[in-house]
């Protein structure tokens, strides 16, 4: 496939990657970091410093987990590749 | 994690990239929204065969984009940028050191006006050692004011800035806001204060002030 359009493809879908990203990982570290009691409308300083650690971790783990997952698709078509060649 | 993505034979791979895919759901998002199926070639409506590896690779893998994460662009809800003065303001504010300094400054406030008024109160009776019965002067009784106020508030004002210290590390450490962190850093207070008495002065303050601690936190909340 052409680089180039494999390029293209990406930039489209990057952006309601992100946005989903964003949604998911606002949705889990509210769930984790803000207990539901609201007794104040401000940001206590143990919930900003939970929110900046699950953020940062979240990150991280996309960034891991992106460069796994391609690396394993990119073995996966080695093999498909090997098996069509060995059948054919 | 690591388990989960071990070499494995191709059919037993081909699941378990499914099960990453189900696993990461509460993780990382992108993962899941792409297809990772066995074939990595499935023909588009254009007849165009997609490469999956290629596409991952510049979405997620090595050839990504340098991309600047800021909420407007992600579809968060479109803010102005705060500038870094702001930001670096706003940090101090909530920094440790600033909160044990307010407190520090209010225990002295606070501790003064104790001071002061406790002398209020107290009788006049022995102020003078060599006529204890002499009813003390304006000028002896303002100076036995001052002194007690200015004990007063500087044993407050320590107290205060340990307590608070204590309160804002124990939470940053915690990353939690609830009512324990006031025990905690009560104990340690308390702890601190007695121990120059004894261990067992020591135990007794962390215990006391714990206790004290924890009924205000019950008031409070």
């Amino acid at each position: 496939m052409d680089p180039m359009k494999a390029q293209q493809l990406a930039a489209e879908l990057e952006v309601e990657m992100m946005a989903d990203m964003y949604n998911r990982m606002t949705n889990a570290c509210h769930r984790k970091c803000v207990p539901p009691h609201y007794k104040e409308a401000e940001l206590t300083k143990g919930e900003s410093v939970c929110l900046d650690r699950c953020v940062a971790k979240y990150l991280d783990l996309h960034e891991r987990l992106g460069r796994k997952l391609t690396e394993l698709s990119v073995q996966d078509e080695e093999m498909m590749r090997k098996a069509a060649v060995g059948s054919g | 994690m690591c388990s989960l993505l071990s070499s494995a034979p191709f059919p037993q791979r081909a699941l378990s990239l499914g099960n990453m895919a189900a696993a990461t759901e509460a993780g990382s998002a992108a993962a899941a929204s792409e297809p990772a199926g066995p074939t990595s070639a499935a023909p588009t409506a254009d007849g165009q065969q997609l490469q999956y590896s290629l596409i991952l690779s510049h979405l997620v893998g090595d050839r990504r984009p340098v991309k600047e994460l800021s909420p407007a662009v992600m579809g968060g809800l479109p803010m102005p940028h705060k500038s870094e003065e702001q930001k670096m303001i706003e940090r101090g504010m909530e920094s440790c050191g600033f909160k044990a300094a307010l407190a520090c400054v209010g225990g002295f406030v606070l501790g003064g006006a104790f001071g002061i008024f406790t002398a209020g109160i107290d009788t006049n009776v022995g102020l003078d050692p060599k006529d204890p019965l002499r009813t003390p002067t304006a000028k002896e009784v303002l100076k036995d004011m001052g002194q007690r106020g200015m004990s007063y508030a500087k044993n407050f004002a320590i107290v205060g800035a340990m307590f608070s210290c204590t309160e804002c590390i124990i939470e940053s450490h915690r990353g939690v806001s609830d009512w324990k962190n006031a025990v905690y850093s009560g104990c340690v207070t308390g702890g601190a204060i007695g121990f120059r008495a004894g261990l067992k002065a020591g135990v007794l303050g962390c215990g006391g002030f714990a206790a004290f601690s924890a009924a205000i936190e019950y008031y409070l909340r």
